[in-house]
C-alpha cells in the first residue's frame, strides 16, 4: 500500500505500518547510511570538525544581512542578475518570469528540496513547460507521481523491483533488476533532456558571500551539468544558505558528504561564480539567482534560528527510530522529513494542519542531536515546538482535561496515593477504557509491581533494625 | 524606475536587522584548521591510491613523453571495448576524443603525435551552436588537464576558460586527465591556504565562471543503496601523473 502524503497524520503512519515492503526497504537504507556515516567520521577528527562547522554556520546566521548583501553585491559583480523573494508565490513568479523572456518550454532541474518547497514543478506544468528532474532518485519519483521521501535519498521507499516496473512501463525497457541496467535506461533519456533544455534549475547547497559563488554537491553529475550545458541557469536560495568564506564553504562540503553518505568528499562540487565568460565554449549565457526567505526571518524572529544551521545532510532521519519505521512520505506533503523535517515543516508553516502533529513524532531519543553534523539540538527544538502547540490551545480539550486533572492530583498528598494504588491497574484499564486505549493502542505498558517502593520501604528499614539487633 | 525587486529585498533584510542582537558573537570564528589525512611517500601514489579507492583509475609516469603513447593505448583499448566502430575497421577512421584545446594541455606536440595514431582531437567552439552541440555529444572519451589535484581525497579541479570545454569532463563515458605531478597538492586544506596567502582565491572563483571538482566517476546509490557507476557524467575517470619536475 502506498503512503497518502494528502492524508491526515494517522493515516499516513498506519498506512506506512502496514507496508511491510517499505519498513524492509528503509531498514536496509537507513542502516547503510547510518553505517558509512559512522566509518566516514571516525575517520577523521569529527569533533573538532563539527565544532568548526557550527561555528561557520553559526557565524552566517548571526551575520545573514551583512553577509546577504555582501553576496548581491559579489553576485552581481560576478554578472549574475539576483532576485528577492519574500515567499513562494514572489521566487515563482520571478522563475517563470525568466522563463517567459526566454521562451522557455523545456527545464532540466537537479535535486533541490527547495523548489519542492516551493512547488515549482507544478507551476512550470501549469505554465505549459516541460520540467524533468535529472538526479536519479528524483527522476524516478517524478515518473512514479510521488514527492520525495528522504533529504538525500529521494527514493529511499522503493525496491528495485519497483523501479524496473515502473521503467517498463513508462519508458518501455525489458525486464531487468539490474541497477546498473536501470541506471543507463535513464542516462540515455536524460542525456537527451540535458541538450535539449533551454534552461536548468537547481538549489544552493552553500552561497559564498566572499565570492558571490553558488556552490552545489553532487554525485551523479546532473548539477554540473544542469549548470552548466543550457542557456539560461537559475539557483534558488534560501537565505541560510549563505557562508562566509570558500574555507567554510569547502569545510562543510566535506562534513555534509561524509555525514550523508559516508564519502570524504562527494563526486562533484561545482562552484558557479556566473555565466560563461567571454570566448568561453560552454556554460550559461545566464545566471540568476533567487534569494528566497520564504518564512526563514519569521522562523529566526521566533527563537528558532538553530534550525538554520542544518546543511541538509539527512544523518537525523537515517538514525531516526521513527523515520525508520514510517518514512518520509508520513511527514506529509512536504519534501523535509525526519527530525529535522518535524522541525522545519510546522516552522514553515508547510500546509499547517498536516505539519501541526509533526513535533510529536519523535521519541526524543536524542540519537539525532547525536549524530547531527552541526550539532543542533533537535529534542529541544522538537520540546519547544510542542509547548507552542500547547500554549496555543492546539491539544484537543480531553487532553487537556486530563493534564490538568494530572496536575492537581500531583500536588497534593491523598488523590497521589489513591492514584497511585490505581497505576498499578491501569495497564488494564487502559486496554479497556475508550478515551485511554487511544493512547494504549499504539504503546507498549511497564506492569506495575504489587508492591510500591512506599511500601517496601518501611519493610526494608524494620529488616535492617532486626539485623543491627541480632 | 524602481526594479521591483526592490521592495522584497529592503522587506527581508529590514526583518533580519531588526532581531539583530547587540550581542553578537566578536569577530570571525577561526577559519578551519586544515582536517589532515595520511601524509608521507609521494603525494602522486597517495593521490592514485586514493582515486583507486573511489573507483576511478591512475597512471604515474616518469616522463611527458610516455603520457602520449599511454594516451594512444588507452584511447584505442576503450574504443575496442565500447565497440567503437572506426576504431578496428579496415578503412581506419580517427577516432574522435572530446578535448581541450592542445594549447591548453601540458604536453608538447600531443595533437601531431596523436593523429599519427589516428586519434583527432574534437575541440568543440562554441556549445550553444547546435552543430557543435550535436558533434560534442558523440565522442565517448573526453581528455583534459587539471589546474590542481588533492592526494588526500582523489580530487581533480578544472576551470573552464577558452578552448577549455566544461564538456570534454562531463559528457563523455571515459574521462581522460593528464596531471602534471607540480599541481597535486597534499589535501584541499593546503591548496586553499596557498591560494588564501597569495589574495587569488576569491578572483579564481570569480573569473572564469565555474570551478568543478570532480572526485571519481559519477556515480549514484539511489537503487537500493546499490553502488552504480557512470549516471550523467563519465563512468571512467582515469588520471595520467607524470613527473613534469626533472
Amino acid at each position: 500500500m502506498r503512503v497518502e502524503v494528502r492524508a491526515p497524520y494517522r493515516t499516513r503512519v498506519r498506512q506506512a505500518l502496514a507496508d511491510e515492503g517499505l519498513r524492509d526497504a528503509l531498514d536496509r537504507a537507513t542502516s547503510h547510511l547510518s553505517e558509512r556515516r559512522e566509518r566516514a567520521m571516525a575517520a577523521v577528527d569529527s569533533e573538532a570538525l563539527r565544532d568548526q562547522a557550527r561555528a561557520a554556520r553559526n557565524h552566517a546566521i548571526e551575520h545573514l544581512p551583512d553577509l546577504l548583501e555582501e553576496l548581491e553585491r559579489n553576485l552581481l559583480g560576478n554578472g549574475c542578475q539576483v532576485h528577492w523573494a519574500r515567499d513562494a508565490a514572489e521566487a515563482l513568479g520571478a522563475v517563470l518570469d525568466i522563463a517567459q523572456q526566454h521562451q522557455v518550454r523545456d527545464v532540466v532541474k537537479s535535486k533541490s528540496m527547495v523548489t519542492e518547497e516551493i512547488g515549482l514543478n507544478d507551476a512550470f506544468e501549469r505554465s505549459g513547460i516541460d520540467v524533468v528532474e535529472t538526479d536519479l532518485g528524483e527522476y524516478i519519483v517524478q515518473l512514479a507521481g510521488e514527492p520525495p521521501s528522504h533529504i538525500i535519498a529521494p527514493v529511499i521507499h522503493k525496491r528495485v523491483e519497483d523501479i524496473s516496473e515502473l521503467f517498463q512501463e513508462k519508458l518501455g525497457i525489458d525486464p531487468t533488476i539490474e541497477p546498473a541496467d536501470l541506471c543507463a535506461a535513464a542516462r540515455s533519456e536524460l542525456r537527451s533532456e540535458f541538450l535539449l533544455a533551454d534552461m536548468g534549475v537547481s538549489g544552493c547547497n552553500f552561497a559564498i558571500a566572499e565570492s558571490g559563488t553558488i556552490c552545489i554537491v553532487t554525485n551523479e553529475g546532473n548539477g554540473r551539468m544542469v549548470s552548466s550545458l543550457p542557456r539560461v541557469y537559475v539557483a534558488i536560495v534560501g537565505i541560510e544558505k549563505v557562508v562566509r568564506s570558500v574555507e567554510d564553504a569547502m569545510l562543510l562540503w566535506q562534513l555534509v558528504s561524509r555525514s550523508a553518505t559516508g564519502q570524504d568528499v562527494s563526486v562533484y562540487f561545482s562552484m558557479s561564480s556566473g555565466p560563461r565568460r567571454r570566448g568561453h565554449t560552454d556554460g550559461p549565457d545566464e545566471m540568476h539567482v533567487i534569494l528566497l526567505d520564504n518564512g526563514r526571518s519569521r522562523i529566526m524572529e521566533r527563537g528558532y534560528g538553530e534550525a538554520m544551521l542544518c546543511i541538509r545532510c539527512g544523518a537525523c532521519a537515517n538514525i531516526c527510530p521513527v523515520y525508520r519505521e514510517i518514512g518520509g512520505h508520513a511527514y506529509g506533503p512536504t519534501p523535509y522529513s525526519g527530525p529535522i523535517g518535524a522541525v522545519i515543516t510546522p516552522l514553515l508553516e508547510y500546509d499547517v494542519t498536516a505539519a501541526r502533529e509533526l513535533p510529536f513524532a519523535s521519541t526524543l531519543c536524542g540519537a539525532c542531536r547525536d549524530v547531527c553534523p552541526v550539532k543542533i539540538d533537535l529534542p529541544q527544538l522538537l520540546l519547544d515546538l510542542r509547548s507552542n502547540v500547547v500554549e496555543r490551545g492546539a491539544t484537543s480539550r480531553l487532553e487537556r482535561t486530563a493534564v490538568a486533572a494530572y496536575g492537581k492530583a500531583m500536588r497534593r498528598s491523598r488523590p497521589y496515593h489513591s492514584l497511585a494504588r490505581l497505576a498499578r491497574w491501569f495497564g488494564w484499564l487502559a486496554l479497556l477504557l475508550p478515551p485511554l486505549r487511544a493512547w494504549s493502542r499504539t504503546r507498549g505498558f511497564l506492569r506495575f509491581p504489587s508492591k510500591r517502593f512506599r511500601d517496601l520501604w518501611p519493610e526494608r528499614v524494620r529488616h535492617d533494625e532486626d539485623r543491627t539487633a541480632e | 524606475m524602481i526594479p521591483d525587486y526592490i521592495e522584497p529585498r529592503v522587506a527581508i533584510l529590514s526583518q533580519l536587522r531588526r532581531m539583530e542582537s547587540g550581542s553578537k558573537a566578536a569577530g570571525l570564528p577561526e577559519l578551519p584548521s586544515p582536517v589532515t589525512h595520511a601524509e608521507g611517500a609521494s603525494l602522486a601514489k597517495l593521490f592514485g591510491s586514493k582515486l583507486e579507492e573511489i573507483s576511478g583509475s591512475c597512471d604515474i609516469l616518469d616522463r611527458a613523453a610516455d603520457v602520449a603513447d599511454r594516451i594512444v593505448e588507452l584511447v584505442k583499448d576503450w574504443s575496442a571495448e565500447d565497440g567503437d566502430a572506426t576504431a578496428d575497421t579496415n578503412d581506419p577512421q580517427p577516432i574522435e576524443v572530446l578535448s581541450w584545446s592542445p594549447k591548453e594541455l601540458p604536453l608538447e606536440g600531443l595533437k601531431g603525435f596523436l593523429k599519427d595514431s589516428g586519434i583527432s582531437l574534437l575541440v568543440p567552439d562554441d556549445l550553444h551552436d547546435e552543430s557543435w552541440r550535436a558533434r560534442a555529444a558523440r565522442p565517448s572519451i573526453g581528455l583534459t588537464s587539471v589546474d590542481a589535484a588533492f592526494a588526500s581525497t582523489g580530487s581533480l579541479v578544472l576551470a573552464p576558460g577558452r578552448g577549455r570545454s566544461r564538456a570534454a569532463s562531463l559528457l563523455p563515458l571515459r574521462h581522460l586527465a593528464i596531471v602534471p605531478m607540480s599541481r597535486i597538492h597534499p589535501t584541499f586544506e593546503a591548496w586553499l591556504a596557498t591560494l588564501r596567502r597569495e589574495e587569488r582565491l576569491s578572483s579564481y572563483l570569480r573569473v572564469s565562471g565555474q570551478i568543478a571538482f570532480i572526485t571519481g566517476p559519477s556515480k549514484s546509490a539511489d537503487i537500493e543503496q546499490i553502488l552504480t557507476l557512470g549516471v550523467h557524467g563519465p563512468r571512467t575517470v582515469h588520471a595520467l601523473v607524470f613527473d613534469d619536475t626533472r
